[in-house]
């Protein structure tokens, strides 16, 4: 086995030399076509996405490939590949094994977790089987990556920890009213910042939207952009009542949602969670609102500390996803080299075989007038001594598989009982 | 046979907390399709189980503890099945980590229990099938309301501490809780209310003296009290929220006392006639 991959990524290079790099969906069966049809190359893959251009090849074990992809990127970029030579990144054997588990799992994305790259990985191997350019081992790694990022998604919550403001609101709002769907919105203020959370809340569901600012003209232009409906200043209270969500970031300097409001407010609406989100500075809720039982308040900075901490959860969790991707290359390895071991094991067994039967005729006629008892003990001793010859280095192949030096192991062997390639 | 095949649901309910231990001692239990697989396998063996029993006794099995015990365990697997389906796109995993433990000890429990072979004339009444069996669904009901309410307050907890750890994320959203606390309630009041006044009947018509003052039968109207208030002032919408969370789970305790403890201490109920 002899993978081996190039790839240049967001971390080697700027964008403007990897849209050189990139070969498009349309193009990749053909470019894939011409990969395979190269000397020493059997299998290819082609992972091309905004973040990264990348090919994975399995070639003969006894080719160089490096040299054939070098020649097959200048010519299908059309471009002298040493100016690009300190962007690209070179892997061999478990380094490719383990770095495309780490593409799937979305570790070596830009934001770590981000859930796209599980179905371009797909896609790309998709393109590559239909191409033909996709069937043996390489094949196993990459179906055996998909399942790898699948099961990272499951068993981390990698790409669940939202890390922007906006985003960390939506959540908490989601784990008071599950879906947001039918949800009132009330947009108190007519901020960047409220317009922000608000785009996020509408875009996870929420469709009831209110807008109310002491400017009445920016009130309504917000309320068109969100299909919603603008209020007038004096009336918020009226329509509060209704709101289960509240985005507060008025100019006021002073808090205009007191404990008592809300407490009112609650009984009216048979204490249904209410979600206060102030993004005011100063603030336009009262913090002690949130002494309520039913009401849900989160200032600027109690999202920001959200925000650090679903940093540091991602953070948590991506180690964890790191011993996942090791685990998972570890099997991978040893799955990968127990089936390369078995033809070696078969030419060994076929090489010492041939040695004693030849041996055997060798000395067929000193042997005739054996009886055949005896013959049948000649053969029976040199068999045995034939496998306690072969026990030891077939009990080190099978040790080995998974380790490090496991391919010198077998080029050795092969060579001391002059098994041919 | 029926404890074979018990022993049998034992061990399936077992395995499927085994494959779901790893997620939960991460704080984040999500149920694998083998963990749900080995709860169905389990919850059809349990219930072949009382079929079996069924079959030898030759009436419905509910009057030894083991079959009530096992039964009840049968109704909350049903029950978790059917709600972590019907709310798969939330968070379940909770729910299941207060569930299965529960129905694997009360499996286990019935398969440990020896059996007396008891075939009280009494107990096969009409009335008294219909009390065993609406008591035991009225307190699946009642412990899936209080699993809802541990799941609330465990989740307003995190809200409200403002640093959400990262195992909020699997429990269920607090409407959803409410929803399921709200559901099971009503069934659970109307449940308990047939299935004690069914009790009533049955009690008037066999016991001689006065039943009324059987400790069991006292602790069940309290315990029915208190689900009765809780149901209508959650109908009126006074009471959402923790306070209502925290009288769920009080109501549970109660349900306990009347269902173990109060077994011990009666007379005449319970199923150890004496």
């Amino acid at each position: 086995m002899n993978l081996v991959l190039v790839g240049i990524n967001h971390r080697t290079a700027p964008v403007e030399v990897r849209e050189k790099m990139v070969i498009q969906e349309a193009r990749q069966a053909a470019v894939l076509t011409d990969l395979v049809r190269r000397e020493g190359i059997r299998e290819g893959l082609i992972l091309s996405t905004c973040n990264r251009t990348e090919i994975a090849v399995r070639a003969d074990s006894s080719s160089e490939p490096e040299h054939t992809l070098r020649r097959f990127l200048a010519d299908t970029h059309h471009c002298n590949l040493e100016l690009y030579e300190t962007h690209l990144y070179w892997l061999r054997q478990r380094e490719v094994v383990e770095h495309l588990f780490r593409v799937a799992s979305s570790l070596d994305s830009m934001i770590v977790g981000e859930a796209q790259i599980l179905g371009q990985v797909k896609q790309a191997a998709l393109i590559a089987r239909e191409a033909g350019a996709l069937q043996g081992e390489l094949h196993d790694v990459v179906e055996h990556a998909l399942a790898v990022g699948r099961r990272v998604r499951r068993e981390t919550a990698i790409g669940v920890a939202s890390v922007s403001v906006s985003t960390a609101a939506v959540e908490l709002a989601r784990s008071i009213f599950g879906s947001l769907e039918g949800k009132k919105v009330f947009i108190l203020g007519s901020g960047k910042m409220s317009e922000l959370a608000a785009r996020s809340l509408a875009s996870s569901g929420a469709r009831d939207i209110l807008v109310s600012s002491r400017n009445y003209d920016r009130a309504v232009d917000l309320a068109t952009r969100f299909h919603g409906e603008a209020v007038p200043f004096d009336r918020i209270f009226h329509h509060l009542a209704h709101a289960d969500i509240a985005i507060c970031s008025t100019g006021s300097p002073h808090m205009l949602i007191r404990k008592s409001y809300v407490e009112e407010l609650l009984s009216a609406r048979k204490n249904r969670p209410i979600f206060f989100i102030d993004l005011a500075v100063p603030r336009d809720v009262d913090p002690a609102v949130d002494e309520l039982d039913n009401a849900f308040l989160y200032d600027i900075d109690d999202l920001g500390r959200v925000v650090q901490n679903n940093r540091e959860q991602r953070k948590r969790e991506a180690t964890w996803a790191e011993e996942i991707v090791q685990q998972e290359a570890d099997r991978m390895m040893r799955r990968l080299e127990s089936k390369e071991l078995a033809p070696t094991i078969v030419a060994l067994e076929k090489r010492l075989q041939s040695i004693r039967e030849g041996e055997l005729a060798r000395f067929n006629g000193r042997l005739a007038e054996l009886t055949s008892d005896q013959r049948e003990s000649v053969n029976a001793l040199t068999q045995a001594i034939l496998s306690k010859i072969l026990h030891g280095p077939v009990s080190e192949l099978k040790d080995a598989a998974g380790r490090p030096d496991h391919s010198t192991l077998v080029q050795l062997v092969r060579r001391i009982f002059g098994v041919p390639d | 046979m029926y404890s074979d095949l018990l022993w049998f649901a034992v061990a399936f309910y077992g395995l499927a907390i085994i494959l779901a231990a790893p997620s939960a001692a991460r704080g984040r239990p999500t149920f694998s399709s083998a963990s749900v697989a080995a709860v169905v396998l389990g919850l059809v063996l349990n219930g072949a189980a009382l079929i079996a029993d069924a079959q030898t006794l030759h009436r419905i099995p509910l009057t030894g503890i083991e079959a009530a015990l096992s039964f009840l365990a049968l109704c909350i697997a049903a029950a978790f099945l059917l709600i972590s389906r019907a709310y798969r796109s939330y968070g379940v995993g909770w729910l299941g980590a207060l569930v299965l433990p529960i129905v694997f000890l009360l499996t286990l429990a019935a398969a440990l229990g020896t059996r007396s072979a008891r075939d009280v004339q009494v107990l096969a009444d009409r009335w008294l099938i219909v009390h065993s069996i609406t008591m035991i669904l009225g307190y699946t009901c009642v412990f899936l309301t209080f699993a809802a309410a541990v799941m609330y307050l465990m989740q307003a907890g995190e809200l409200k501490s403002k640093r959400p750890r990262s195992f909020y994320r699997f429990l269920p959203p607090l409407e959803v809780c409410d929803r399921l606390y709200d559901q099971t309630l009503v069934f659970g009041v109307l449940l308990l209310t047939i299935g004690i006044v069914t009790g009533f009947f049955w009690a008037a018509r066999m016991w001689k003296g006065s039943w009324e003052l059987d400790p069991k039968i006292l602790a069940s109207i309290v315990t029915w009290a208190i689900y009765a208030v809780l149901g209508s002032t959650r109908l009126y919408g006074r009471w959402k929220g923790r306070k209502s969370a925290y009288v769920a789970i009080i109501g549970f305790a109660a349900v306990m006392i009347t269902f173990l403890g109060a077994t011990f201490l009666s007379s005449q109920h319970g199923f150890f006639p004496r």
